[in-house]
């Protein structure tokens, strides 16, 4: 009778145990995402070629 | 010409003319492949594979999609009077910054990251 309470007693703790167990790590990314573009254009030139790529980009077919 | 035929052909004519009016049809569209972590924005300002085996139609929207890219750049080179290699990097930094959190990216050593 005794040894039944027992195994019982086992196996809802191996239960929880395993239940604690994370099956999901959230982990923030170990470095930044490095990307070094140098553009080399006039700066009132690149204002207006940033400015007509955000507006390419609202299109949905094209991002 | 029966009636039965004529409304079914008006139908499929209609059911036609709606399909080729609202765009391109793809079986695949960008949110969904991107989402799919089957492919993601490269910093030259064009669409690339993530995943090397991604679908057929996958492949043939990426293709689709940056030859149109290409032809914006192009324009937009034009109106600025900027060189079409700096108005590619600009899309690609544009690109990569409106890329949500969970898609990938193409880092500058040509890795796949997600953001």
């Amino acid at each position: 009778m005794r040894n039944w309470k027992y195994l019982g007693l086992a196996l809802l703790a191996l239960l929880v145990i395993t239940a604690c167990n994370p099956t999901v790590k959230v982990e923030a990314p170990d470095k930044p995402i490095e990307i070094n573009m140098n553009v080399n254009i006039r700066h009132e030139i690149l204002v207006k070629v940033e400015k007509e790529v955000e507006q390419m980009f609202e299109d949905e077919e094209l991002f | 010409m029966k009636p039965f035929t004529r409304t079914l052909k008006t139908l499929m004519f209609t059911g036609l003319s709606t399909l080729l009016l609202a765009g391109s049809v793809w079986a695949a569209d960008l949110g969904s492949a991107k989402a799919q972590g089957l492919i993601g924005e490269r910093p030259d300002g064009y669409l690339g594979l993530v995943v090397a085996s991604a679908p057929a139609d996958v492949r043939a929207l990426v293709d689709d999609v940056n030859a149109k890219r290409r032809a914006r750049y192009q324009q937009i080179a034009r109106q600025t009077n900027a060189p079409l290699s700096e108005v590619e990097k600009v899309g690609g930094m544009t690109a990569i910054d409106k890329t949500p959190r969970g898609q990938y990216v193409m880092d500058g050593s040509g890795r796949w990251v997600r953001k």
